[in-house]
């Protein structure tokens, strides 16, 4: 066993070497106490599977909302134009291959931003809707939200980013741009749910690609306690 | 709790305002209170109160701190633990808190001995909450998307305090709502919850005297799941008969977690559950399809389901559903057997098929009919013959021979493989040798030892042997390579017969029979015991065998107890196969008690007591004792009747003496010279009495036949006239018929010798009977000199006279007389003479004496 390791001693000593890098920031980063323990892998696995829960759970809430928003709302074909005051919302109409281009960091943290500012948005929402039941999905959805938000920001500790500066407070108070009537209320509410897909379906292929590129913490922590 | 106890508090307050009388100013503040108040302990520290007077009652009643009395409810408090700090202040100390009690009061001991209340507080105990262990947390699935977190821990100790559990758990950044228990202090839970997010978990036990938390527990929801079992489970048969394909919904979205899956199934009727590899099952599926199944068979199914990596609970198992594969041909055909009855003719045979039906992993299906195949092997002309079934037996007649029957049974698929029984002529081959039973457990365990040749297989026949009904015949047939087979539904404490028969390639084996007991019992009864002959030191007894029903086992002996009413019991061990046996050495005329006891490898029985009385004596010892008594009688008889018959003489001397008659006394001399008739009357003078009424006898003597010469009698008759002269005739009874009729009689015969010479005359005498007082007498002796033949008409004057006699009678004597002339021709005169000793026995001496000279 010994002598496998020293044959592999390049690799282990690679990955050991960014592995106490990690675990050397960690301390650093109050929002991973809890997850200490937990290798940046699987943290980045919980992610994506809460990422295609979201999904999940965004599929059935928004056909119940957009039908709460009747109209042309529901329909499945109805395309609007975006407004030039949705631009406020986080689009993820970005070209693809430019995404693709940007580093782990930066796509991290466009992510944690993106759903920091989103998450506020639905919160205000959420004080709208009318049917109890819509509410409590609402409800639910936005906790997992910001579980989200929470496992992005432990992802990115995990594997060394800083957090994005001042993303927790939403740019501006909902109140203010409150929408002049209630078609374009319901214009920003359908848009702000056809973002959050957009964005979730993109998110889990961030993950996704992620994942395969950082292996599970698991593994790194066996080979590095047969290493010693 | 604090109120009242407040309320109590102010009570005492108030009674002491009023009862003192210092207090004379209506409504006044207390004169004191306590440090601290109403205080929460924890129980085993120490505690120290302080008792502050007032300075406006110390004016006013010169009370004093020296003066307190500390009271527990209405205990006082031992000085020893007091301490006057001051003037006004008292202080109390207790060293173990689980010695208060509520209330704890300060008093005063005011104008002497009047005891009064200052003020007093309430005391609570209890304990610090322990830190709530053990916390464990698992989320149920409600429905498609609601799922519930139920948390549990241990509580600890019991704190005697109103102690607050409260289940906390947060996100990084997140502190969500507590969950707050109702009712119990172990568990809460959490309606809503978010996966994918680590939670930390923690539980918060509060009261009066702290606050302790339990460790935290740092868990991802989604990691305790226990899902719902899957749902709308529906079986289905597949194309094959071993195939059942079952098929279900998931309550979970993949995009939530994906399953795994356990299957589980049984046959209908079993209990026992197979399970479906897990590894067959481990990834997200919403069918499967189970294989291996038997066919025609009804199956029960039951998932249940987990995260697919095994990470939380599994579900509950799902409900069952059952289902049924389809037919197949049946595996193997019906074992066969037969009864052969040869008892009409011994050359046609009634053949009894039997056949058991296919066990039902066996059938594969609904047996439909059975196809008998009968080949008569001895002669290959003659036709197969067919018949279909739909019973598991046939009969058919045939002839003595050897046949083989092949069965085949037949479902809606097909046909089994064929059963082939060998009916040979004869049971010529080896049968098994060394057959033995074996209980085991609830079953018989038969076993053999093969023989040499090959065997196909074993029949094994049994049946419950009975004394009421005949034997009914249970089979079952076993493989030739087994040398044992266990029967089952045998009961215990039965007899059964056991036959082995082999079955071989070309022919059968006799069968071996051995029976046996599943299981013994002692007997259900005793045997009766009877006598069947008793002697006087023996007796034989007897009974019958127990029926096969009331032994329960193999009778191993008998045992006859027998005892007399008080001795010691005698024990004897009887043969089973005995149904006598003589008891010897008995004690003559006894009661003996006899039971007996038969015993089987379990136990006894003891049958009805039979009593019996030996005999006082034996066989023929009556006869040896009375037949000698007999004898000996006898014997003792006949020496009397000859000692009696030798001294006849002497006896009828003693007992029957001579007595001499009178009437013939003197015959001789006057009987020629009176006529006859006068000598009636004579007589009847001279016997007035008449006491003879016999017959008197005369003799009629022959002169020929007189021995008596005329010589040997001539002295006698001088000495007669001697001794007639010399004495005279004076008595009349001295002289006799004989004295006197001897001379008669000479001269009778001097004339007579002549009559008879010239004639064949006869010399009569007729006799005439006395008649008895007032009847005529008739004592007639009258000679006739006459030699014609006696006529009736001469004598019938006589006979009117002489009474009544017949002619016949008369004759009668004649002839007796005449007989007894021939007889005692010898010495007739000697008798004569002693007839006439008795008459006179002293006049006889001298004539005695002179007889004997005479000879």
């Amino acid at each position: 066993m010994l002598n496998v390791t020293g044959e592999l001693s390049g690799d282990s000593w690679g990955i050991f070497t960014f592995l106490c890098a990690a675990l050397c920031n960690l301390p650093a980063l109050p929002a991973l106490n809890c997850s200490e323990e937990l290798g940046a892998g699987q943290s980045i696995q919980q992610t994506y599977d809460l990422t295609r829960y979201l999904e999940h759970q965004l599929r059935t809430l928004a056909g119940t909302y957009l039908n709460y928003l009747g109209p042309p709302f529901n329909e499945p074909d109805f395309n609007p134009p975006r407004l030039a005051r949705a631009e406020r919302v986080p689009s993820a109409t970005v070209d693809l291959d430019l995404w693709r281009g940007l580093t782990d960091n930066a796509r991290l943290a466009a992510n944690y931003r993106a759903y920091s500012r989103l998450l506020c948005y639905l919160r205000v929402l959420d004080g709208q809707v009318g049917t109890a039941e819509l509410r409590h999905r609402l409800a639910h959805f936005c906790a997992s939200l910001q579980g989200l938000v929470l496992s992005i920001g432990g992802v990115m500790s995990s594997l060394g980013y800083p957090l994005p500066a001042g993303p927790a407070g939403p740019p501006a108070p909902p109140g203010a741009h409150a929408a002049p009537n209630d078609f374009l209320k319901k214009m920003d509410d359908f848009w702000l749910l056809k973002e959050l897909q957009t964005w979730l379906w993109r998110s889990a292929k961030d993950f996704n690609r992620l994942k395969k590129k950082v292996p599970p913490a698991v593994v790194t922590l066996r080979l590095e306690a047969r290493g010693f | 709790m604090f109120s009242r106890w407040n309320w109590v508090a102010c009570g005492f307050c108030l009674v002491l305002n009023i009862c003192s009388p210092d207090a004379s100013g209506g409504l006044v503040q207390s004169c004191g209170h306590i440090i601290p108040e109403s205080p929460v302990l924890a129980l085993g520290s120490n505690f120290t109160a302080l008792c502050i007077l007032n300075e406006s009652c110390l004016d006013f009643g010169n009370i004093y701190a020296s003066q307190i009395i500390w009271k527990i409810k209405n205990r006082v408090v031992p000085k020893e633990q007091y301490r006057e700090i001051n003037r006004t202040v008292s202080s109390v100390t207790f060293n173990d808190t689980s010695s208060l009690a509520t209330p704890l009061t300060c008093n005063i001991l005011a104008d002497g001995q009047i005891e009064q209340n200052i003020y007093g507080i309430t005391v609570t105990v209890g304990l610090a909450p322990e830190k709530p262990k053990n916390l464990s947390c698992i989320v149920h699935q409600m429905s498609r998307i609601t799922y519930v977190m139920t948390c549990t821990w241990n509580p600890g100790r019991h704190t005697f305090l109103d102690t607050q559990f409260r289940l906390r758990y947060r996100w990084p950044e997140e502190i969500f709502p507590d969950c707050i228990p109702k009712d119990v202090n172990n568990s809460c839970t959490v309606a809503d919850i978010q996966f994918f997010v680590n939670t930390e978990i923690w539980v918060e036990a509060t009261n009066a005297l702290g606050k302790a938390e339990s460790d935290p527990l740092v868990v991802d929801p989604i990691n305790i799941v226990k899902p719902l079992p899957p749902q709308n489970v529906s079986v289905s048969s597949g194309l094959l008969p071993t195939i059942l394909k079952l098929s279900w919904e998931n309550w979970i979205s993949n995009a939530v977690m994906t399953l795994k899956f356990n299957i589980r199934y049984r046959i209908v009727d079993d209990t026992d559950w197979m399970e479906v590899p897990s590894d067959d099952t481990a990834s997200p599926r919403t069918s499967f399809s189970v294989q291996g199944l038997r066919p025609y068979t009804e199956y029960v199914f039951s998932i249940r389901c987990m995260k697919e990596d095994g990470v939380g609970y599994w579900s509950d198992w799902s409900e069952e559903k059952t289902g049924i594969t389809t037919e197949d041909l049946p595996s193997k055909g019906p074992p066969i057997w037969r009864i052969i009855d040869k008892s009409h003719s011994p050359a046609c045979w009634t053949v009894h098929l039997i056949w058991k039906a296919l066990k039902p992993f066996e059938a594969n299906g609904v047996i439909l009919q059975y196809e008998v195949t009968v080949r008569d092997k001895s002669s290959l002309s003659s036709p197969v013959k067919k018949y279909n079934v739909t019973s598991t037996n046939h009969t058919l007649q045939l002839p003595e021979g050897t046949y083989e029957v092949t069965l085949i049974a037949r479902n809606s698929v097909g046909a089994s493989p064929p059963s082939v029984l060998l009916i040979p002529a004869s049971n010529s081959k080896a049968p098994v040798k060394n057959l033995r039973t074996l209980p085991k457990h609830d079953k018989l365990w038969v076993g053999w030892t093969a023989p040499n040749s090959y065997v196909l297989k074993y029949v094994i026949e049994w049946c419950l042997v009975s004394s009421s009904s005949d034997c009914i015949t249970e089979w079952q047939i076993a493989l030739g390579d087994v040398q044992g087979v266990e029967l089952k539904g045998i009961k215990p404490f039965k007899c059964y017969l056991i036959t082995v028969y082999p079955l071989y390639a070309d022919g059968q084996g006799s069968g071996q029979s051995v029976k046996a007991y599943l299981k013994q019992d002692r007997p259900s009864k005793g045997p009766t015991v009877q006598t069947k002959k008793v002697g006087k030191a023996e007796a034989v007894l007897t009974w019958n065998h127990l029926t096969v029903e009331e032994q329960n086992g193999f009778i191993r002996n008998y045992t006859i107890l027998y005892k007399t009413i008080d001795g010691n019991e005698t024990v004897v061990t009887v043969d089973p196969s005995k149904t006598e046996y003589t008891l010897s050495s008995l004690t003559s005329d006894t009661l003996y008690t006899v039971r007996m006891m038969a015993s089987t490898d379990n136990g006894s029985r003891s049958g009805p007591d039979f009593t019996f009385t030996t005999q006082k004596f034996g066989k023929g010892e009556i006869e040896a004792i009375v037949v000698p008594v007999c004898l000996a009688f006898l014997l003792i008889v006949l020496l009397g009747v000859l000692f009696c018959f030798n001294k006849r003489d002497l006896i009828k001397k003693h007992i029957w003496p001579i007595v001499p008659d009178p009437s013939k006394s003197n015959i001789a001399q006057w009987s020629p010279q009176v006529p006859a008739k006068h000598n009636f009357n004579s007589k009847d003078q001279m016997y007035p009495e008449g006491s003879f009424t016999d017959v008197s006898v005369v003799e009629i003597e022959a002169d020929d036949k007189k021995s008596f010469s005329e010589q040997d009698l001539k002295p006698f008759d001088l000495l007669k006239k001697e001794k007639s002269t010399s004495e005279g005739h004076s008595s009349g009874i001295g002289g006799s018929s004989c004295m006197s009729s001897p001379r008669q009689s000479v001269s009778d015969s001097d004339e007579g010798e002549t009559t008879q010479n010239t004639s064949s005359t006869v010399q009569y005498s007729t006799v005439v009977l006395n008649g008895y007082r007032d009847q005529t007498p008739v004592q007639v002796f009258s000679r006739s000199e006459s030699t014609q033949p006696l006529l009736d008409s001469e004598e019938r004057p006589e006979d009117h006279a002489g009474g009544a006699d017949s002619p016949a009678q008369r004759q009668q004597y004649f002839r007796q007389n005449g007989g007894q002339d021939e007889i005692n021709t010898d010495r007739p005169c000697f008798e004569r003479t002693k007839q006439i000793t008795h008459a006179n026995e002293g006049d006889l001496v001298g004539f005695v004496q002179l007889q004997i000279s005479a000879k």
